[in-house]
This record gives C-alpha cells, structure tokens and sequence, in this order.
C-alpha cells in the first residue's frame, strides 16, 4: 500500500479545535498531510471526489477520517452514513471525534458503523494526548485497510 | 518383422518398396540388394496411387525410386512421402541424371541417388541412409526425453518451492509460542531458580529468536520467487518512502538520513520492488561504520533499461567478496557482530533477475558500498491514460527522509 | 470509562489466551476478562444463550480469525449483522498480514484490525496499545442490563 497525499481527513467546524487537533497530530513524525473540511458537505465533496473536488481521484482516499457530529450544511451522523454505505469509501476507518455526551450519540455512532468514538476532553493537556493517542494507534498498531498503489499519470499518485 | 540394422556386413532383413515402371531394372536392383547382403522382402509399385496404397499398409525401411516413371517422377514419391510425414528414406536408382538434377534432387530430400549402371553401390548406400536414420531417431528420442526430464524437474522444482513457502509459513505460529513462552519464563524466573537455569532458558530464548528471524527469512525468500509476476506503473519514490516506513524501528539507533531525487516510474511488480529498496536500504543502515548512515538513492537512463544505484558511507565490501554475499544464506560477519541470516541480498537479486534485470555490488573496504541495479524501461501498454510517459521522472526537490527514532 | 471494561477473547489457542491476558495484566486499565475457543460459543456468549445466560456483556471483543466451528469471519458477519450486537466494537487480533484478510474484515465490518506480533516484547506493546487506546481513549457503549 502506498501513502496517499492525504493521509488524515478531519472533519470539524471549530477552528479552535482544529487547530488544536492539528498541532497534536503534526509531534506525530508518521503524519504529514491532514485535510480539514469545515462541514459535512465539504467533507461529502471531498471523499466522492465531486463540487470543488472532482479533480481528486479514488485512488488518493485517506487512512484515517476523525469526524465532529455537530456539523453545518451536512450532519457528522449522515457523512458517516454515507461513508459506511459506499463500498469506495467503506473500509476507511472513522474516528468520531465529539465534544457530545449523549448516550444516544454514541450508540448512534457505533450503529452507523463508526470504527471508534472519542467524547472531546474538555481540559487542553487531555485533548492534545488524546489525539497523539488516535494518531499512534490508528496509524500505527491498527492495520490499514487496503488500497491501490497504482500510478494514475503526472498529476498526483 | 524386425528392423532394419546396418551391422557391418552380416545378413539383414530389408523392406524395399521399389518404385520402378521396368521390370527387368526392378529385378536387377533386387538381385544387386541380395548380393549386398540383404535378405530382401520388396514390392514394386509403379503408379503414384499403388505407392500411396503400398504406404498404408506395412511401412518399408527404405524406398528407391526412379527418376524418369512414365507419368511421373521419382522426386514425386519423395513428396508424397514428406506430405504423410514419413521419415523414411528414399535413394534415387536411375539412369543418367544431370549433376543439377541430381542436386535437386537431395536438396529436395532424397538421401542419396545410385546411377543404374552402378548398381553395386547400392548397398553400401542403403546401409549409410538407415544409420543416418537410425542416428536421427535415436537424437529425437534423446531430445524428447531430456523434454520430459526437464519439465519432470520443473513440476518438481515448483513443488519443492510450494512445500518451502508453506512449511515456512505453518512453522511461524508453533515458532512464536515457543519463543514467547520461553520469554515470558525467562522474565518470570530470572534469579528465582539457579545461575544454570538462567543460562539454559537463555539459550532456548536466543534459539527460538533466531530460528523466527529463519523462517521469516526463508517465508521472503520463497515469496519472492512465487507467483505472477503482476507489473504495474509504479512511482519509485513512493516505493522507497513505503519501504522506509517499515525501516523506522529498525533505525532507532543512530539516526539515518536517506536521500533520493527524481526517482521514475516503472513496470515492476510493487511488492517486490518495494522489498528490494527495503532490503537495501536496511542493510546500508545495519552495516553503518561509527557514523551515522547516509544513503544515497539515484537512477539513470543507460542502454534501454533504468540504471538504479543505492550508495552507503558504512563499512563496505571487499572486492573478493562481491559476488557470494548474494548467495543464499552466506554471511560474512559472525552473528555477535551483526545480526541477520544473509537472505536478504539473495532476495534482491532473485527479484530484480526476475524482473529482467542485473545486480551488482561496487564497494571499496571501510568507505562504503553502492548497489546498483537495472531494471527493463518498458511499455505499460493500455493502462495508463495518453499524456503519461513511462520513465518520466517528477521534477521534484530531492527527499530527505531522516530515520531518527 | 463508568464501569471496568469487560473483554471477550475469542482464540482457540489457549496459550495466546493466556498471553494476551497476560498483555493486558500489565496495562494501567483495569478490566475483566471473558474467554471463549471456537466462533459458535463466541456467538453463543454474546447472545446469552445456552450455558452463557448469565455472561456479561463485552464493552470489546478482541477476535481471532482462525477459529474451528465457526470462524472468526463469519463470526463477525453475525455480530455486526445483529442490530443490537453490532454496537460492539471488535478488534480483530490475528498474525495473518495476508491482504485479503484485513480487507475482508474491514468489509465485514471489524472496527479494527491488529497483527498478532511474532516477538513477545512487540506482542506486549501491541497489546499495551490497544488497550491504551479502546480502554484510555474511546467511549464504549455501556450495557443497560448487566
């Protein structure tokens, strides 16, 4: 398998938590690229390859997509939805990533197909080791699903 | 009845189909085959159809024909003969045949011609024409069956290859209990029994260790040789960023810097391909000096094919050496020095010879070594949509990937 | 994390049981662990059924693939087929690398998938980071009834 362009996608309208989340994956030397979408249907484009995207191909999916639940245009409950139920997209592992603590949430996620579901920590230290945890286990321990190492011509691979 | 033998002079059974329209030549023919030694069994055929019909029955060891038949010619029987793929021999007997009939006439495929008024040629001709036979039949017999033995050891040699992959493979899981296990009592009763079970339960550890490094070894050898060879267009660069992902443990020690540019696109098979940088470029880390490692990734255009060289500032390789570190399991360090089985170059070479390609070592003892590497530039034919040039390189800046751990 | 995370191992290799219980004792989490060695039975357990009525619901089912009687594929199958059960996150623990394996699981549905290292330190920290993560990090659905 080979490594994509992208290798993070992260879903989240809070620029303080993007932010956040951003400066704790880059201390990760394994992660080099994270796409950030504001809203679900920037993140819907994205994936599908479609709107402002349709440019990007199949074959540049990401290993990794950490999904807010609360999100503008598109909710995180119907992205996932639509991600898990499309057989280009499904295999990607999605990390809900929520400041959310509702029960019903969670066993909504887990039902939609979410691989795994984070409640946001509150304190600032916690998030930040929070993420380094994701990053550590998803790209590292957990076994990437497989993808295509073919070349597709000059622009990108 | 049994075949004809050219055994010096003794008397041999002969089967002569004679295609001859006079009768009194046919008689002296046969009279001259006797004299010579051979007990004759003929017949004698004179049109084109009774030669035919005399062919589906028993088959004669030799014909002799004239050249001038009536309707026909001598040179006729001859294709009738080569048109029901007859392997057997045919001398002219004729009257007066010009030397260019004549040569046409063995250019064509008669085995020799005998002129009429020099019958008692006959026999000795008769009896080199069936050695010749007999010479010919006895190389295709061995030909067909040095075929035989070769496939025989081909089918053997892959059923050899399949036992090793998958003994490799099902030894892995009883291999790792016994090295866990054994661990896990070294961990678990070190200092609680006696110094000498200390050392013993060290040993079964090392042991265990070192036979999971040989079966994994053995497993990457095997699966270097297995299955198709499946090429696709595939972008060098990210090969050797993928392979050093796998690389980041074992540089841990020391950091490592590896730097390549412009690196092309090529049909390989990417797995492989992908195993041969990792072998390199691990090696070149492994056997660092006292520096840390820099490793240097470059290619080429020379002759058709891509010219690939991984260059090193470790220990290097003298020269005597150059060839047998890419035999299976040779070393030339002992184990206390630096670890490993000496699979790994074998791997590469097996690979890259499988692609097509050659490789090789030039290094200089104690400044370091470069392997290079060649592998076909070829067409990737339909795949790839127009504009994409195969052994285009991207104008990138180089990369410099640093291992430190 | 409420409540001590149960774990279901499914394995049918009694010393990878004990070797993975054996991981996790050594993990700042605490927790409890269920085991069970063939698919059916793993099945059986979570649907409380048969000799497994009164068993607690895992909050994580860490599963082997290579499993005699029903395995470890087909035992996903089933779990994230079932409405109820397929809330439950499933990691599957496995040596095979093979391709085809892991993409078949993420298919099936596995919430993730982790090689079964070769070495006993590696094998440690593997599992030390499993449960860092799914015990340290993730939210689990909790189970009503207990």
């Amino acid at each position: 398998m080979t490594a994509s362009d992208y290798e993070i996608l992260l879903v989240d309208d809070s620029q303080e938590d993007v932010d956040l989340t951003l400066h704790a994956l880059r201390r990760e030397k394994v992660i080099n690229h994270v796409q950030v979408a504001r809203d679900g249907e920037e993140a819907i484009d994205f994936l599908f390859c479609q709107g402002p995207f349709a440019g990007r191909s199949f074959d540049q999916l990401p290993r990794l997509i950490l999904l807010d639940l609360k999100l503008p245009k598109i909710d995180g409950i119907e992205v996932l939805r639509r991600i898990k139920s499309d057989e280009r997209t499904r295999v990607i592992p999605v990390v809900i990533l929520t400041s959310s603590r509702e029960e019903r949430d969670l066993i909504k996620g887990y039902d939609f197909g979410a691989n795994s579901y984070i409640q946001k920590p509150v304190d600032f230290n916690q998030f930040r080791e929070t993420v380094q945890r994701i990053g550590l286990y998803w790209m590292l321990t957990n076994q990437q699903p497989v993808f295509s190492t073919r070349v597709k011509g000059q622009g990108g691979v | 009845m049994k075949p004809a033998e050219a055994v010096g002079f003794s008397k041999i059974g002969l089967r002569v189909l004679l295609v001859e329209d006079t009768a009194a030549d046919a008689e002296l023919i046969l009279r001259e085959l006797r004299r010579g030694g051979f007990e004759v069994s003929g017949e004698v055929v004179q049109s084109p159809e009774q030669f035919r019909r005399r062919l589906c029955s028993d088959l004669p060891d030799i014909v002799l024909a004239d050249y001038n038949l009536g309707g026909w010619s001598g040179i006729e029987a001859l294709d009738i003969l080569q048109e029901q793929h007859l392997n057997i021999p045919l001398i002219l007997v004729s009257g007066a045949l010009g030397d260019v009939t004549a040569v046409e006439c063995i250019k064509r495929g008669a085995t020799d011609y005998v002129l009429k008024d020099n019958l008692a040629r006959l026999p000795v001709s008769i009896r080199r024409a069936l050695a010749e036979r007999r010479l010919h039949d006895d190389r295709r017999r061995a030909e067909e069956e040095l075929a035989r033995k070769a496939s025989e050891l081909e089918r053997s040699n892959m059923e050899l290859e399949q036992f090793a992959y998958v003994a490799s493979h099902d030894l892995q899981e009883p291999l790792r209990m016994v090295a866990a296990y054994t661990q896990l009592l070294a961990e678990r009763y070190h200092g609680k029994l006696d110094a000498q079970a200390d050392k013993y339960i060290h040993y079964a550890v090392v042991g265990a260790q070192r036979m999971q490094t040989l079966i994994q070894d053995l497993l990457a050898f095997s699966r270097a040789g297995r299955g198709g060879l499946d090429l696709e267009a595939t972008d060098c660069n990210l090969l050797v960023k993928d392979a050093m992902q796998n690389l980041i443990l074992a540089a841990r020690e020391g950091g490592a810097i590896v730097k390549y540019r412009d690196l092309p696109v090529v049909m390989v098979n990417p797995a492989q391909l992908r195993q041969v940088f990792q072998n390199l470029i691990g090696n070149a880390i492994k056997f660092r000096g006292s520096k840390p490692s820099v490793v240097q990734i470059t290619a080429e255009r020379a002759n058709g094919d891509w010219l690939f060289a991984v260059s090193d500032n470790g220990i290097g390789i003298a020269p005597e050496h150059a060839e047998s570190i890419f035999v299976v399991f040779q070393r030339l360090h002992t184990r206390t020095e630096y670890a490993g089985n000496g699979i790994g170059l074998s791997i590469c070479k097996k690979i890259i010879e499988r692609h097509g390609g050659r490789i090789w070592l030039e290094s200089v003892e104690g400044q370091g070594s470069t392997f290079k590497f060649t592998l076909p530039a070829k067409e990737p034919g339909a795949a790839l949509p127009a504009g994409t040039e195969i052994g285009s390189r991207r104008p990138d800046e180089e990369h410099t990937r640093s291992l430190v751990g | 994390m409420k409540n001590t995370p149960e774990v279901l191992l499914v394995d049918d290799n009694p010393a990878d049981i004990d070797l993975t219980s054996d991981a996790l004792a050594r993990t700042r989490f605490p927790h409890r662990i269920s085991s069970v060695a063939d698919g059916a039975e793993a099945v059986a357990f979570l649907r409380r059924e048969g000799k497994h009525t009164s068993a607690q619901r895992p909050d994580l089912v860490i599963l082997d693939l290579n499993l005699p009687r029903m395995d470890g594929r087909a035992v996903l199958a089933e779990v994230k087929a079932d409405p109820i059960l397929r809330r439950t996150p499933v990691v599957i623990f496995s040596t095979s690398q093979a391709l085809p394996d892991v993409g078949r699981s993420y298919e099936l549905g596995a919430n993730s998938y982790v090689c079964k290292p070769g070495n006993l330190q590696d094998f440690i920290s593997v599992v030390q980071s499993i449960s860092e993560f799914w015990f340290g990090c993730a939210a689990l659905p909790q189970w009503e009834d207990s």
